[in-house]
């Protein structure tokens, strides 16, 4: 493990001798690994895409006004289909965008609302999974460092959240929180939309990560550069923080990645149970809307938010098992 | 043997002890009032009394004494009678909508919740341990690669549009199956045809995977190499000695999806009308039916607890190892 020496440190230690290249690190390695298979850079460049439209839908170029407008008639179908209802307002405009892939129920843009849905898809993902790992990897290492009645308590907690099925407390969570008012140091907090459904994403997948870390914890603590760090006089948060996690850090980051898929997929199940986003466009909303248009033959708003959620989720996967298997040294080989 | 039962159950107690309170804390404290949902907005504060009695929850939260009973004016019955306490000796107040007992209820449902999710489960297990075999035989070439390329496929697709794409497919365009219903005995199993083919589309993907990775693992010990030297065949090594050995896995896999066995998939038996847990759960969410999501939470934790406390006992009896460590 060599995270835990600067080079810097290992000029002085290593004197006259030069390194003649820099040390290779797990990360260095792990990037090159990524880089041998080119295909990681498809996958790459279509998430910087889904990054892209996610922000720019967060600039008035996809506002409200623009999602919310009504561009057409009802479902009126997918520009690319060619078929074009007579006599329609619409009838000249077939290569305005905003009819691309029709309309829905009230004659908004399929398009527009699949391209702000993909705001709301990552902006909840992305903190549920922040929160998560954030929750999982302290409570991994403190549990795995301090061992004892810290270990005890942390580990009960997590096995009392085990053995709830996952989906019941999730949504259990989901429905306490829903629109729900605060009081606390005085303030008001309301919990609407996004903030309610990170908050019961997030505070029940932790679990996972923070057994992991735990694990590996208790097997890091009793290695010689910890035994090190301590003899120099380093604090226990710098030896938690500055040593041991830097050490554990792909566990966090195959985490990270893997529960981004989860999250949009569990996004869909709420707006089912009519616990998701309100009042803006969510692929998992599109999906719910189209549950009975679906037999109406009216297929594209249905097709165009599976599309969007099977693309992110395709591609994150094969990247996380790509990242999986470039930083995790025990799976090399393996398969 | 006896002293590690005799652990293993008494670990179990402080997790029983864990869900009630998550469960509890999350419903009493976290919760919305259920009184002001049930009666709606612009109720007046003696009717909400009226309601709060009548759901158990004008009672003290925790414990009950003389002096609180007294000093609300209530029937004093013992140091228990309190929500807590309603919660831990299973004494739910009537489902808001059926006005029936929440067990009475569940009790219902169950047995129809298992009758689709078990057939599924078993057409599931035994694809998933084809396919993972499979894969395992021909690691690295083209079966392998197709499968576990096509599991992947089929888990990024969100389970919602599977169930909305096989119902309105092969149920309504094709008019293969009825597009939803349920009936009572063996005529259900008219209605039970397309849920069971399209909840195993959804789930096949995640356990190819596992399977397989689980059977590679075994594939490269040294009792498969020892029997290799010998002369064992490949065939024969592969399905009676690797399989054997990946059942072990594949037990433990199977009980962590038990409850849901029970639960159902939420969303399979909303969308198909099939009256079991599922649809409860979803229906009682939708009316914030609070006596059943609570008793079911708990319920189904509870039991799901039991279960793996049961499976890790039954592990020792099969394999001694597991004991030792």
């Amino acid at each position: 493990m060599s995270s835990a020496a600067t080079p810097a440190a290992v000029d002085t230690v290593m004197g006259a001798v030069a390194l003649s290249e820099r040390p290779r690190s797990l990360w260095r390695d792990a990037m090159a690994r990524l880089h041998t298979r080119k295909l990681n850079y498809v996958y790459a460049s279509v998430l910087a895409i889904y990054a892209l439209v996610a922000i720019i839908a967060f600039t008035p170029l996809l506002g409200k006004s623009v999602f919310d407008a009504q561009v057409g008639a009802q479902y009126a179908p997918p520009a690319f289909t060619g078929t074009v209802e007579q006599g329609t307002a619409n009838e000249h405009s077939t290569i305005r965008p905003s009819l691309w892939l029709g309309t829905d129920i009230a004659g908004r843009s399929v398009l527009y609302k699949l391209l702000y849905g993909t705001r709301v898809a990552l902006t909840v993902s992305l903190l549920a999974s922040i929160l998560s790992v954030v929750i999982g990897t302290v409570l991994g290492l403190l549990a795995g460092y301090y061992r004892g009645w810290v270990d005890a308590l942390i580990t009960w907690l997590y096995t009392t959240i085990n053995s709830i099925p996952w989906i019941l407390l999730m949504v259990a969570l989901a429905y306490a929180l829903k629109d729900r008012e605060f009081k606390m140091f005085g303030q008001e907090f309301k919990l609407v939309g996004i903030p309610s459904i990170v908050m019961a994403l997030g505070l029940t997948s932790w679990v996972g990560l923070c057994r992991l870390m735990r694990g590996e914890v208790l097997k890091h603590r009793e290695r010689d550069y910890v035994a090190a760090a301590k003899a120099v006089g380093a604090g226990t948060s710098r030896i938690i923080f500055r040593h041991i996690l830097p050490n554990t850090f792909h566990l966090v980051i195959i985490d990270f990645t893997l529960g981004i898929v989860s999250f949009v997929q569990a996004e869909v199940i709420l707006s089912f149970l009519g616990l998701g986003v309100k009042d803006q466009p969510s692929w998992g909303v599109m999906i719910d809307d189209a549950k009975l248009e679906l037999m109406r033959n009216v297929w594209w708003q249905f097709a165009g938010a599976t599309a969007a959620i099977f693309g992110l989720s395709i591609c994150l996967n094969f990247l996380g098992d790509a990242l999986r298997d470039a930083l995790d040294p025990r799976l090399r080989g393996v398969d | 043997m006896l002293a590690y039962v005799i652990r293993r159950i008494l670990m179990t107690v402080p997790i029983v002890l864990g869900i009630l309170l998550i469960t509890f804390v999350l419903f009493s404290y976290v919760a919305p009032d259920p009184a002001f949902t049930v009666a709606g907005r612009g109720k007046k504060p003696a009717q909400l009394r009226a309601i709060r009695k009548e759901m158990g929850l004008d009672k003290p939260v925790w414990l009950d004494s003389r002096a609180k009973a007294e000093q609300d004016g209530r029937e004093y019955k013992g140091h228990f009678n309190s929500q807590f306490f309603d919660v831990v000796l299973w004494r739910f107040p009537e489902s808001i909508k059926y006005h029936q007992p929440v067990g009475e209820l569940i009790a219902r449902k169950a047995p129809v919740s298992l009758a689709v999710q078990l057939p599924i489960f078993l057409i599931e297990l035994g694809l998933q341990l084809i396919l993972a075999l499979i894969c395992a035989f021909n690691r690295g070439r083209w079966p392998d690669l197709v499968v576990t390329f096509g599991a992947v496929l089929g888990m990024c697709v969100p389970y919602l549009s599977i169930i909305i794409l096989g119902q309105s497919v092969l149920g309504f365009g094709a008019g293969i199956f009825p597009v939803a219903g349920w009936d009572t005995g063996l005529k259900s199993v008219h209605f039970m045809a397309l849920p069971i083919l399209v909840g195993v589309a959804a789930g096949l993907g995640g356990g190819v995977r596992f399977y397989r990775t689980v059977m590679l693992d075994e594939v490269y010990t040294d009792y498969v190499r020892t029997a290799r030297a010998k002369g064992v065949s490949r065939n024969n090594m592969m399905l009676t000695h690797v399989l054997r050995n990946v059942f072990i896995p594949v037990v433990t896999q199977t009980v962590t999806v038990l409850p849901y066995l029970l639960l159902g998939s939420l969303l399979l038996e909303r969308m198909f009308q099939i009256p079991g847990l599922g649809g409860l759960m979803v229906e009682a969410l939708f009316n914030n039916d609070r006596p059943i999501l609570l008793a079911m939470t708990y319920g189904i934790s509870i039991a799901y607890c039991v279960m793996l406390m049961l499976t890790d006992i039954a592990y020792t009896l099969v394999d001694p190892r597991v004991r030792l460590s």
